[in-house]
């Protein structure tokens, strides 16, 4: 389709009204919307077709040229309506005493200007703003979760909503390269067509399809880790689609399976049933014991075919050291990898000197921590490969 | 290929295809071939998103080009790939073959052994503009949202073996995304962008009339009447147009003429698809019914 040509002079707008367009793209790129030069002359192009025959085209033309999302879309209705009728009881008379005197100039030439110099004052700014909003969010990632307050915790959820969606595309990505090697493997695609007699017709491409691994989850849930555990798990939840399954487990003196409560929809609500439920679970962390429960009743379902285990607890354990040796050692043979998350390995000076942990370590193939979201995005690149 | 004269000749041009559009969409849909611009559509499940695109093909009487996107979708699926096989047997075929070795390589990078996908497609040699629907684009990931970026500001293409493939007329492309993730500011910014609401009470029944015109009039009524009813509850998957529609017409099939209590709880399924919006269908019944046009 024919762009529009500049020698449609019956569409160049008046210079006021392209000041006016002008000043409308302005209040719009203050309340967010992102508009630049292109879209402030596409503006005028807009208003010249359609201003003087067809009012309500002209509104509906500047929103689809403007908004650049739902919200857009519904907040644009009324500053539109505030913006241009506010003009109409303002009679058109000289142009604002501020913009210099052009009036040799055409009207798109003069909105250029402006929109020009708004532009760099734009450019300007967004930078600005940026810094200091990724600043404020890079505090956040930092904060130790058990430190933060509701309203924060609230913030940094939406953040960390943000940052795990990147970063499970990411992950798509990766595991992807050894989905679908497109590389021939010209060695084996002769071999394999000898019996045409060398006609090569059949090609064989080079890697394995690799089947996703599964992802098995042991959260402690006893008195201090219950807000890491249960943030955690909104992390697991991001990550669910690049898992061939999750199992999810909660554990302090007990073990107990909630992958079912988690796989609804509506994970705010879930997550606020399992605090109910952990928040009865007093006593010491029985981590042998409940690794036992997980190699005998989960064998077959949770820990079939090699997947990667998570465990994020303190460590403080109470029951027998032996049993939990012997238990991790089990696992160790059943899973392809053991990550083990500390929040406490986030403070400073902390050494894992407890009982438990020290039993644990030999047998880790990660060991991380876990008390910010930083250190949650961290663990990416010890789920791939 | 009829251009696109003014949104009272594209309303007209749609209402004969049985689309029946909002008028936001049409001053839309004539910016986009107006500024040579995509057009990014979004909005809930169901509302007509892909449909106008194809509508949008049929009125311009014109190819529909559509590259429907998934994750890992690459530029070898959406743009070109050459024919391995065939460049193979062409080698085969050319041994003892008197031709210098240039001219075979020329010979087996033609474009004859090029396998076009949806994009270069669009952008190839045609008489008028194809319609070219890149579908839930949400859906692939950030890096071809960017290859895609570069190929709607330019609509041209290299191919190292050929060169430059640049387009002869810009196709009208038109963009759906369903928002299972934010699209990159670049990409926005460089399309239009109109989101579709659900159509209003009026303007539904005169969808359900203009694709099924044997459809009694109370019965499109009451059948919109429940529709707009069911999109204020706090559903999982709200029932969209195209939900409408196939209910009109499985209660036609089904010979009802009027809806009650039973012959909702019987044919919810054409219209919720899981058992926790058939509870809560079941839970507000009474209401729903009672605020039913003709009830």
């Amino acid at each position: 389709m024919n762009p529009i040509h500049p020698q449609a002079e019956q569409e160049a707008v008046s210079a006021l009204l392209a000041g006016r367009l002008t000043d409308f793209c302005h209040g719009l790129r203050g309340r967010g919307f992102r508009i630049g030069v292109k879209e402030t002359l596409d503006a005028c192009r807009i208003a010249g077709r359609f201003m003087a025959t067809d009012y309500p085209a002209f509104r509906d033309g500047l929103r689809s040229l403007l908004c650049a999302s739902e919200e857009q879309w519904r907040a644009f209705g009324p500053c539109f309506d505030a913006f241009w009728s506010r003009g109409e009881q303002s009679p058109p008379s000289a142009p604002a005493p501020m913009l210099p005197d052009m009036a040799g100039d055409s009207a798109e030439e003069r909105a250029r200007q402006i929109a020009g110099r708004d532009g760099e004052a734009e450019e300007g700014d967004q930078e600005g703003t940026l810094t200091t909003g990724a600043s404020a969010a890079q505090a956040l990632r930092l904060t130790d979760l058990s430190l933060l307050s509701a309203a924060d915790l609230r913030q940094l959820e939406r953040l960390a909503e943000r940052l795990w969606r990147r970063m499970s595309l990411r992950l798509a990505r990766r595991l992807r390269g050894h989905y679908l090697a497109s590389r021939i493997d010209l060695r084996r695609t002769l071999r394999r067509n000898i019996s045409r007699g060398g006609e090569l017709l059949e090609l064989v491409h080079a890697g394995k399809k690799r089947r996703k691994p599964g992802l098995v989850l042991l959260l402690d849930v006893s008195g201090s880790m219950n807000q890491y555990s249960l943030f955690f798990l909104r992390f697991a939840h991001a990550l669910q689609q690049h898992f061939r399954r999750v199992h999810s487990f909660l554990f302090s003196t007990h073990l107990v399976e909630v992958s079912e409560v988690l796989r609804g929809g509506d994970l705010s609500a879930a997550l606020e049933l399992l605090s109910h439920m952990s928040l009865g679970w007093g006593g010491g962390t029985q981590i042998g014991e409940s690794l036992q429960k997980l190699n005998r009743d989960y064998g077959d379902s949770a820990l079939r075919g090699r997947p990667y285990l998570i465990v994020l607890s303190d460590g403080w354990d109470v029951g027998e050291t032996e049993l939990l040796s012997a238990e991790l050692q089990a696992l160790r043979r059943r899973v392809s990898k053991i990550i083990w998350l500390n929040p406490l390995l986030g403070m400073e000076g902390y050494e894992p000197l407890t009982r438990g942990m020290r039993t644990a370590l030999p047998w880790l193939n990660v060991f991380a921590p876990a008390h910010n979201l930083e250190s949650l995005l961290d663990i990416e690149r010890h789920l791939v490969g | 290929m009829p251009p696109i004269e003014n949104t009272v000749w594209l309303e007209q041009r749609f209402r004969a295809q049985g689309y029946i559009p909002e008028p936001a969409l049409l001053t839309s849909l004539y910016l986009q071939a107006r500024l040579a611009r995509p057009l990014l559509l979004e909005g809930h499940a169901g509302v007509g998103k892909t449909e106008t695109a194809k509508v949008l093909a049929q009125v311009l009487d014109t190819e529909l080009i559509r590259l429907q996107c998934y994750e890992g979708l690459d530029a070898n699926a959406a743009l070109y790939e050459w024919n391995y096989q065939k460049q193979l047997l062409a080698i085969k075929l050319q041994e003892g073959d008197a031709r210098s070795l240039a001219d075979k390589e020329r010979h087996i990078f033609g474009r004859e052994y090029l396998l076009e996908r949806p994009l270069l497609r669009a952008i190839g040699e045609r008489d008028a503009p194809a319609v070219l629907l890149i579908d839930e684009v949400d859906r692939a990931d950030e890096e071809f949202e960017a290859f895609l970026l570069e190929l709607l500001s330019e609509y041209q293409v290299t191919i190292p073996e050929i060169g430059t493939v640049r387009a002869s007329c810009v196709p009208h492309v038109l963009l759906t995304s369903n928002r299972t993730r934010e699209l990159s500011d670049a990409l926005k910014r460089r399309c239009l962008y109109h989101w579709i609401e659900y159509p209003d009470q009026e303007r539904e029944r005169e969808i359900i009339r203009a694709r099924i015109p044997e459809i009694p009039d109370a019965l499109a009524r009451q059948v919109v009447g429940v529709m707009q009813s069911l999109r204020g509850l706090n559903l999982d998957k709200p029932p969209g147009v195209a939900e409408s529609l196939d209910w009109a017409l499985a209660l036609l099939a089904l010979g009802k003429s009027g809806l009650d209590a039973a012959v909702l709880e019987e044919t919810m399924g054409c219209f919720l698809k899981s058992n926790e919006d058939f509870r809560v269908l079941r839970a507000n019944m009474e209401g729903i019914l009672a605020t039913m046009p003709g009830a």
